[in-house]
């Protein structure tokens, strides 16, 4: 009895999730994908270390840390972007997207460096 | 008239001087002088033999008494012999300026010694042999006596004349002939601590052998040497590659021992002539590095393909080596040819030990991979055999890691990280281009 109520619940809970997901903007949905592709990357990465160790530990680095810096830079795009956020009520969007593709190359510069 | 002629010719004989003194030195080992301490002159004529094979093979022999008060080994800081033979295993005190000290002092200089004592051998010879290595029986009446192991004799009854022939095994020391005939022996024995290294019994007596003294009774106590522990005729190595011979009978030198015939009791063999000539003979080569005295030149290193000798290495690099070992043949140096010599790649413990091998002129090379630690090696190659002087060379040298852009340009291994940041590159420009025109 108690289970089915608790499985029913997550049901219920999953449901509401994804409906309510489904209401977000699409130019949201896109950058969250291409959150969800970063950090995938950043997985496999770290896997890959963990089976060959980290012998050129500079390229291991360069490589999660493009990941990670491109999930953040995409992360703080969603943040400015997003019209339900107060905070940024009076910034224009293309000033924000502005911002990230200038960090983006920053980031992809000290990236490459690194890489070796 | 004839005063200035006598005059003239002193001046002209001081000028020699100089290059008389400068005629041997410690490279040039040929032309060896050696002084020999007697307590009485007649055993000039009764050890003849020993004295002539001596002066045959070049050396310039100075016969003095042991209380001659003109003796000195040094004269104004210089040595003055090359070698030194005390057959005076009696005298108490030396005449002149010799002592216990000076004569360590000799050996410590890189000199090689003789020495004999016999039955009542006196403290000062005791004290020299102890300072060497070699313990003699502290009773002064005490000699060797052995009644299985004697030599057959119609005079001598008591079994203090023994029939010895248990050699030290070496080929360097006494020589590749092997000593068939036993060799005789009538004198005092010794022990050697067995914690030193660098002394080794050349003539050991037989199990049965004691020392005692031959017409007391015998104490209620065993006696103190007795059976292989007692050695006859030692022989001590320094480090400094000096060469002693401690024996224990004057009368193993003599001429008369020398030619005697000898047949050892309960042994069918008789030989016409003893041993002891041979072995004596060997084993004063030996001493006087005849034989057995290496030296090592031109040890050198490296990398495989040049000729120079790089100031560092790097690891995993490819390297040669190569040092020339030569031995003393008593008037040249000759190669010396040998399986056995090894050199170390060492740092706090050898990361590489090879065996080296030579090309039968004296040259030992091998080659090897540098291993893949940086730091500070040494090459070293430490060479100690039975009867050779010990080789201890090294020679240090540095080796480096690789530099930044001695690695490879692209690492295998590093490729997934590659492919991943240049897909956030590519995945960058996409988003960008899809997040820009999605209407």
């Amino acid at each position: 009895m108690g289970k089915s109520a608790t499985t029913s619940d997550v049901h219920a809970l999953f449901h509401s999730l994804r409906s309510a997901y489904a209401a977000t903007a699409n130019h949201l949905k896109i950058i969250d994908l291409y959150i969800v592709f970063a950090i995938v990357t950043a997985v496999i990465q770290v896997a890959y270390m963990a089976i060959v160790g980290s012998f050129p530990f500079n390229s291991f680095l360069s490589g999660v840390l493009s990941c990670v810096g491109t999930a953040v830079l995409a992360v703080s795009l969603r943040i400015q972007v997003n019209k339900d956020n107060k905070e940024f009520k009076d910034l224009p969007p293309e000033r924000a997207f502005a911002d990230f593709v200038l960090c983006n190359l920053v980031l992809h510069l000290v990236i490459m460096n690194f890489l070796g | 008239m004839a005063a200035p002629k006598v005059a003239f010719l002193l001046l002209n004989l001081i000028s020699i001087l100089p290059l008389l003194v400068s005629s041997f030195s410690p490279d040039r080992p040929t032309d060896r002088r050696i002084l020999v301490v007697l307590d009485d002159l007649s055993l000039k004529s009764s050890h003849s033999l020993f004295f002539s094979s001596l002066k045959s093979r070049g050396f310039d022999l100075d016969f003095k008494l042991a209380d001659d008060p003109a003796i000195a080994v040094k004269r104004y800081g210089q040595y003055m012999y090359d070698g030194l033979i005390l057959l005076s295993p009696s005298t108490e005190r030396f005449g002149g300026s010799l002592d216990v000290e000076g004569v360590l002092d000799f050996v410590d200089s890189g000199h090689d010694l003789i020495v004999s004592a016999d039955a009542n051998a006196s403290d000062l010879i005791r004290n020299i042999a102890a300072e060497c290595g070699v313990d003699f029986d502290e009773d002064p009446s005490a000699v060797i006596v052995d009644h299985s192991s004697y030599a057959v004799s119609e005079t001598e009854g008591d079994h203090t004349l023994i029939a010895a022939d248990d050699f030290i095994q070496s080929d360097v020391i006494l020589g590749n002939k092997k000593i068939e005939a036993t060799v005789l022996f009538k004198g005092i024995g010794h022990s050697l601590n067995p914690a030193n290294s660098m002394v080794l019994k050349a003539l050991s007596a037989s199990p049965s052998s004691y020392s005692t003294n031959p017409s007391s009774k015998l104490s209620s106590q065993p006696p103190s040497l007795y059976g292989t522990a007692i050695s006859l005729v030692s022989v001590v190595q320094a480090r400094n590659a000096a060469r002693i011979m401690i024996s224990g009978s004057l009368d193993m030198f003599s001429n008369r021992l020398f030619r005697a015939g000898v047949q050892k009791s309960g042994s069918l063999n008789k030989y016409e002539k003893s041993g002891n000539e041979q072995f004596i003979t060997e084993l004063s080569k030996w001493i006087f590095h005849e034989r057995g005295h290496l030296k090592a030149v031109n040890l050198r290193h490296n990398k495989v393909g040049e000729s120079e000798e790089p100031s560092m290495y790097r690891i995993n690099d490819d390297l040669e080596f190569s040092v020339e070992i030569f031995e003393w043949s008593g008037s040249s140096w000759v190669p010396h040819v040998s399986k056995d010599v090894q050199v170390q790649f060492y740092m706090m413990s050898p990361y590489v030990l090879k065996t080296l091998s030579t090309n039968g002129k004296g040259l030992y090379h091998t080659s090897f991979k540098v291993p893949d630690v940086y730091g500070v090696f040494q090459f070293k190659v430490e060479y100690q055999k039975l009867g050779y002087t010990s080789l201890s060379l090294s020679k240090q040298i540095p080796v480096r890691p690789f530099k930044h852009n001695e690695y490879e340009r692209f690492i295998t291994t590093a490729f997934p990280y590659y492919g991943a940041s240049f897909s956030m590159m590519a995945g960058f420009f996409i988003f960008s281009g899809v997040y820009l025109y999605n209407k």
